[in-house]
């Protein structure tokens, strides 16, 4: 199964829309209390575990500030 | 930022303009996912007019002609015919292409230029406080219509069609991957290729159509009221049930405007030479 190394949320772009969480099938995302250099709340990937890097949330980001880097070299596991 | 804005955004133009969870964001990712398939960023030449959704070709770093409100086709038609070989795409809004521009989309439609028309449907004027548009459904109550509107909305994609266009789809910015495919299509397509996207604007469709200006509220309100359909008689059902139908609705070969032009041009010229008049 994949998985993600790390989800990059880069705060000098989001506006904590929170459609990366709406989207999010398996319910990685928290709102977060760091705020983005635009003054919005943003979120914060609490449940990286459950990331299968399907990509719906960097897809759908309007700011284009969001990014899922899969772990690279990780066993099929079934 | 994601590795497909590094390759293609304009670093000193962001943040993009567009407010939390405005679905323009959304449709220049797809668009730039599109570019990128297809490899296509070197010919690429925009045009928009004016708007929040004319906004999106100026984010994007290829040659781009920012003009006057509603005249984003006809500039579009001069970067065509002064260079056939730019992939030409007007980004504009429902106000922009069917409003205030509505006679160009016919012209061009009619004449089938080469060119593809993104037309952003967020359902009124957005950047100027969410004022009535020819996109508005009947009864709605915007900032120009208090009690209600009672004009019948214009449906973009049969009027292009009417007019002579030779690819017409609709998607949703809640349907991305559908909208990749059509952006693909358009681009590769000989002739005259209309788009519309339906998408959200929490700030202004939200507050004075839908009663919310949740960016989820909004997404979510697009996934339930449009529908994808696969011929004429379900888009006519879905219509019918006060929906929105989606769906690539026509392609066919048709000649172009130009392919035209250069054609006749080198038939007076031979019948020139041949000592003729034309
Ligand atoms: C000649 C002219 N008339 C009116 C305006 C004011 N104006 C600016 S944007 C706009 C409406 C744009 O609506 P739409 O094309 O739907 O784009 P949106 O902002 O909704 O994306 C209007 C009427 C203008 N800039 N120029
Ligand atoms: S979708 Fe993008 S802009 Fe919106 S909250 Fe998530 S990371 Fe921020
Ligand atoms: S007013 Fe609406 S269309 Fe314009 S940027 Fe804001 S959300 Fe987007």
């Amino acid at each position: 199964m994949k998985g993600a190394e790390r989800i990059e949320i880069d705060r000098r772009y989001c506006k904590g829309c929170m459609l990366c969480q709406y989207v999010c099938q398996f319910d990685v995302y928290e709102q977060g209390q760091e705020r983005s250099a635009l003054d919005y709340l943003m979120p914060r990937p609490a449940r990286i575990e459950n990331c299968r890097v399907c990509g719906l949330c960097e897809s759908h980001c309007p700011d284009m500030c969001l990014t899922v880097v899969a772990q690279m070299n990780r066993k099929e596991k079934r | 930022m994601n590795p497909l804005g590094e390759k293609y955004l304009r670093k000193d133009f962001l943040p993009f303009l567009f407010c939390p969870g405005c679905g323009d964001g959304m449709i220049v990712q797809s668009f730039l996912q599109a570019v990128e398939d297809l490899g296509c960023r070197e010919n690429l030449a925009m045009t928009a007019g004016i708007g929040c959704s004319a906004w999106i070709a100026v984010y994007i770093h290829a040659d781009v002609l920012k003009v006057l409100h509603g005249r984003a086709i006809p500039a579009a038609i001069g970067l065509k015919a002064t260079q056939p070989s730019r992939t030409v795409v007007t980004f504009t809004g429902d106000g922009d292409c069917l409003a205030i521009g509505g006679n160009h989309l016919l012209h061009a439609a009619r004449r089938n230029i080469d060119m593809t028309v993104v037309v952003v449907n967020n359902q009124l004027y957005a950047m100027t406080g969410g004022q009535v548009a020819p996109s508005t459904k009947v009864g709605s109550k915007t900032q120009t219509t208090p009690y209600g509107n009672v004009e019948k909305p214009l449906d973009g994609c049969k009027v292009a069609a009417a007019a002579g266009a030779t690819l017409v789809s609709r998607w949703s910015t809640a349907h991305p991957r559908q909208l990749i495919r059509a952006f693909k299509n358009a681009l590769t397509h000989k002739g005259f290729a209309f788009v519309e996207v339906m998408s959200q604007c929490p700030v202004q469709t939200g507050r004075y159509l839908l009663g919310s200006g949740s960016p989820q509220f909004n997404f979510q309100w697009l996934k339930d009221n449009c529908v994808a359909v696969k011929d004429t008689s379900q888009r006519d059902e879905v219509e019918a049930q006060g929906k929105i139908p989606l769906g690539d609705f026509l392609q066919v070969e048709k000649p172009e405007f130009m392919e035209e032009v250069r054609r006749m041009n080198e038939r007076v010229k031979e019948a020139k030479a041949k000592g003729g008049e034309r």
